[in-house]
């Protein structure tokens, strides 16, 4: 009966729709009409202007056509009153078809429902709420406000939300029947009809809580398997990190099949929600694991002993008996990096998969920020962190006693092959800092890296440095270098830590071996420094520039490690330049003060025929030199030849001091200054004109024919030199030349 | 535009919540920052100021409390130039861990460096440890004292910019070397070989 009614008024409503819309057909032809006119019109006011004389008619004309305008446009006016009016009256008859058809399906729907449940089609039953609930609820109550019997729709409205209570409860206690019954189907089934009924986040709770106890069930089997693996088993040292993965790639998997579901039946954007229910299961099993763990690889007790030992280190009474093994622990670090690293990599995936879902279904900016927002607090919070940070600070300890203990052992088993620059603990110890480095890239914490390579710039500098200063210490005993018993008996002595002070062959050796050990030090330091950079680069590539920052200030401590080693390696080149060097250059330079500098030219030729000074004291310092030339690096030979450099040319700048010239005299000095820059020169890769310029100068003085002469090279013109001397200092050299006349001397303006 | 003559590293340690990543916020931000998580590891910040016409780089390196973290914060000690100690004025466990805190210090920092004992929040009404007690405890400690405020700004300003001067006087009357950006000496561990008790073996 009802339904006749609201026909009838749908009927009468279209008819007067097709009225409005007749008339406002006449309306439009009309106004085409009017509007050809308006050219028509206009052609002849073009026309008219033309006739000027008749001007009268024309203006009687155009204020008809003025009026006619005018017309036109009130027309124009009402004819858009008019389409207003009409659209006013569409949008009414559309609302109200909506009305109409919003009553036909709650009737239907209401009439459905208990049907739907009776028949226990829940999706069907369902989906008539959803109908319902999809209803504007404020104009169901406006309709039934204009409607005469409002009780039929009062009724069906009721019907609909007492089945939509009845539905919900339905649902719920099915669901959790088909969890009780582990019924897949039904599971499914109900998890889809929960967002039909308004119920999105129950939804979503009761799911995810239901995929918990899979996981729990998961993992509980992987403890237990895990627990019960055999040592004889291949991966029973890495097992509980193995645990941890299945764990989250358990949880992955059913967030990649999960996702789609959620995704089509609950709409995007609800993901997080999802996972941070999931997330209690993990911290909760993540926890379980790393408690066993912790139990069967006694983490407590290592860590335990570890705090003792570097206490008892410290006070230097520990018994070496005691100590851990740093190789045993090789693998339980490895084991904690694994561990380390897959909770890293969870965490990523989560967030990942959330800032995804977010970035596609949640069109406000700031909902997704707030969603971003507790994405970031959800992991931060999470035990699941708390666990990472602590399996971070176990690894922390452990790799710092292995780094300190590894290289400690390095250091106490040194040895040096025969013929060999550099000692074993240099190759050891960088293998060492650099196996460490990497295993904490392979935590993948930006944090821990930086750690270990504070870590290692101190054991660097304190544990490895100390031990080269220590030797080099010992200073380097005077006399002549032969090698060929030293490297035997050296191998046992060093690693006593001390030699026996007789051994002075092997003393040298040890010396010079530190020496160099230092100097191959820094090119290790320098590619450590590049090698890990670019490791880092690539194992973490997406640092922001304060992570960045922080990396790069950690990785100039450690490349300052260098100017640490260049201190010792200059403090060892100051041994020798006063040990070895100093001692014996100094009676060869004071050979030329027991020469004669007053030659005539019989003498010159007799001089220069026989074995000259300057031959006997290069032929010196060769011997001297190529005695260190094989056993030292290039870099500290280098290093040694200027320093025997300067000391002959100090030494011999003071003895020219103390001698006196005649004209040919002098000319033998500046041959021999020449000859001996020119060996020099050719037995190092360095320039060594600046620390003979002084020589230099001092030759060319004495070699000058006349007082007068001197003005060729000083002064401000071309030819002049940049003089080293100061005048005083050329005054008294000049004057070294007994031929010269005093007066000359004095007359000079220098 | 890095044409700093000096760089010193300074770090803020202390119990977690005393206001540390505020103090640091707000010196190189100039913002008191709302409801920030605790802070994970250690932090990282700089800023360059100017001491006499002498730009300084501080590389400020912010860590965190709780105890998961000690082994991370503690491998920055040793480079430090400056160690800001932190406590709460207006919490009492704070001022408690006081010696904790130092003992840690002594344990792995150099001995050189320069210590500040600064209590933090005095704008609250709540105040529990007097002022004198932290001044008589850092001068037993031999350390600097300074109370501040990182919500109102009070004294952070001068907290730092003291550190940067005392700092730089230190550098040119003692062995701190100079800042030389080819090589890479931004530290004071310049042990030289005579002086062989200086912070080449510091634990
Ligand atoms: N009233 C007051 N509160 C502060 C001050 N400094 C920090 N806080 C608050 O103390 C809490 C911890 O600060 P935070 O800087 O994170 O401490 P941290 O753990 O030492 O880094 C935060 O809630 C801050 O708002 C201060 O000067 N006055
Ligand atoms: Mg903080």
């Amino acid at each position: 009966m009802t339904e006749l009614k609201y026909a009838e008024l749908q009927k009468s409503y279209q008819l007067e729709l097709k009225k409005l819309e007749k008339e406002e057909e006449t309306l439009v032809d009309e106004l085409n009409n009017m509007l050809n006119q308006k050219t028509f019109l206009e052609d002849k006011i073009k026309g008219l202007a033309k006739l000027l004389p008749t001007l009268k008619v024309i203006k009687h004309e155009a204020q008809d056509l003025v009026n006619t305008v005018n017309n036109i446009s009130d027309s124009s006016e009402k004819i858009s009153g008019n389409i207003r009016s009409l659209d006013n009256a569409r949008s009414r008859v559309e609302e109200c078809q909506a009305r109409v058809s919003d009553l036909i399906d709650l009737e239907i729907c209401s009439q459905g429902v208990q049907t739907a449940i009776l028949d226990s089609d829940y999706e069907k039953g369902a989906a008539h709420v959803h109908r319902f609930l999809s209803m504007d609820q404020s104009l169901l109550k406006r309709t039934a406000n204009d409607m005469d019997n409002i009780s039929n729709m009062l009724k069906s409205v009721r019907t609909l939300q007492d089945a939509a209570s009845q539905l919900r409860a339905i649902v719920t206690h099915k669901f959790t029947e088909a969890v009780n019954a582990e019924d897949l189907v039904s599971i499914e089934r109900f998890f889809k009809i929960f967002p039909l009924l308004g119920l999105h986040e129950e939804g979503i709770k009761e799911f995810c809580t239901y995929l918990r106890t899979k996981v729990a069930a998961a993992a509980d089997k992987n403890l237990k398997s895990a627990v019960s693996t055999p040592p004889s088993d291949k991966r029973h040292t890495i097992v509980y990190a193995d645990t941890l993965t299945l764990l989250y790639e358990g949880l992955a998997r059913i967030t990649d099949t999960h996702q789609p579901l959620i995704e089509t039946y609950y709409g995007p954007g609800r993901l997080l929600a999802a996972i941070s229910i999931l997330q209690k299961e993990c911290d909760i099993q993540t926890k379980r694991v790393l408690l066993e763990w912790g139990k069967t690889r006694q983490i407590n007790k290592k860590n335990q002993m570890i705090n003792e030992l570097s206490r008892m280190s410290s006070s230097s009474s520990f018994n070496k008996l005691e100590k851990i093994e740093p190789k045993d622990l090789d693998i339980l670090i490895v084991e904690i990096t694994l561990m380390h690293f897959r909770i890293e990599l969870y965490n990523r995936f989560i967030q990942r998969k959330i800032t995804s879902d977010a970035e596609v279904g949640i069109p406000n900016q700031d909902d997704r920020n707030n969603i971003l927002k507790s994405l970031e607090q959800l992991i931060k919070n999470s035990d699941l962190s708390q666990c990472k940070h602590e399996l971070l600070s176990h690894y922390l300890r452990l790799e710092q006693y292995y780094m300190e203990e590894s290289v400690a052992k390095a250091i106490a088993m040194d040895s040096v092959e025969m013929g060999q620059q550099t000692s074993s603990m240099v190759d050891d110890t960088f293998f060492i800092i650099r196996k460490c480095i990497r295993r904490s890239v392979s935590t993948g914490s930006l944090d821990g890296i930086c750690v270990i390579i504070n870590n290692a710039c101190r054991v660097l500098e304190s544990d490895f440095g100390e031990v080269l200063r220590g030797r080099l210490r010992q200073g380097y005993p005077s006399g002549y270098l032969d090698l060929t018993q030293a490297y035997n008996v050296l191998q046992t002595s060093i690693q006593q830590g001390r030699l026996q002070s007789g051994d002075t062959e092997q003393s040298r050796l040890a010396f010079l071996v530190a020496l160099n050990n230092a100097d191959s030090s820094t090119e290790y330091v320098d590619a450590l420094c590049d090698n890990v950079l670019k490791e880092i680069e690539q194992a973490l590539p997406n640092l922001n520039s304060n992570e960045r920052g922080k990396l790069e200030s950690c990785l100039s401590g450690l490349s300052s490690v260098t100017t640490n080693l260049k201190d010792i390696i200059e403090y060892g080149i100051q041994q020798l330049r006063s040990s070895a060097i100093k001692p014996r250059i100094n009676p060869w330079v004071d050979q030329f003060l027991n020469m004669s500098h007053h030659l005539t030219d019989d003498e010159l030729s007799a001089y220069e025929a026989g074995e000259s000074f300057v031959q006997t004291l290069i032929m010196n310092l060769e011997t001297l030199l190529s005695s260190f030339k094989d056993i030292l690096t290039s870099a500290n030979y280098d290093l040694l030849t200027q320093v025997l450099t300067a000391e002959v040319t100090q030494r011999l700048e003071k003895v020219i001091m103390k001698t006196t010239f005649n004209r040919l005299g002098g000319l033998v000095l500046d041959k021999e200054v020449r000859s001996l820059a020119g060996y020099i020169t050719a037995a190092t890769s360095w320039s060594v004109r600046d620390k003979f310029a002084r020589l230099t100068q001092i030759a060319t003085i004495l070699n000058l024919e006349q007082v007068n002469e001197i003005y060729d090279y000083w002064g401000s013109h071309d030819g002049a030199l940049t003089w080293r001397l100061t005048p005083t200092e050329l005054r008294n050299i000049i004057a070294l030349r007994t031929d010269f006349k005093v007066e000359e001397i004095r007359r000079l303006k220098l | 535009m890095d044409d700093y003559k000096f760089l010193f590293k300074v770090v803020l340690v202390g119990n977690a919540g005393v206001g540390k990543t505020c103090l640091v916020r707000r010196f190189t931000q100039g913002l008191f920052p709302p409801g920030q998580g605790a802070t994970i590891g250690v932090d990282f910040m700089i800023k360059t100021v100017e001491v006499g016409n002498e730009k300084v780089k501080l590389q400020i390196w912010d860590t965190a409390g709780q105890e998961r973290f000690r082994s991370i914060t503690q491998s920055y000690y040793r480079s430090a130039h400056a160690l800001i100690l932190v406590y709460d004025i207006s919490s009492q466990p704070t001022f408690d861990c006081l010696p904790d805190w130092l003992r840690e210090i002594e344990e792995y920092a150099s001995s050189k460096v320069l210590r500040i004992l600064v209590g933090n929040k005095i704008d609250r009404e709540d105040r529990e440890i007097p002022e004198n007690v932290g001044e008589e405890f850092a001068e037993r400690h031999n350390m600097y004292y300074l109370e501040t405020s990182a919500k109102e700004s009070d004294n952070v300003e001068k907290l730092f910019m003291q550190i940067a001067e005392d700092l730089m006087k230190q550098a040119r009357t003692r062995d701190l070397p100079r800042y030389d950006s080819n090589n890479q000496t931004i530290d004071g561990r310049t042990s030289t070989i005579n002086d062989s008790s200086c912070c080449s073996r510091l634990q």
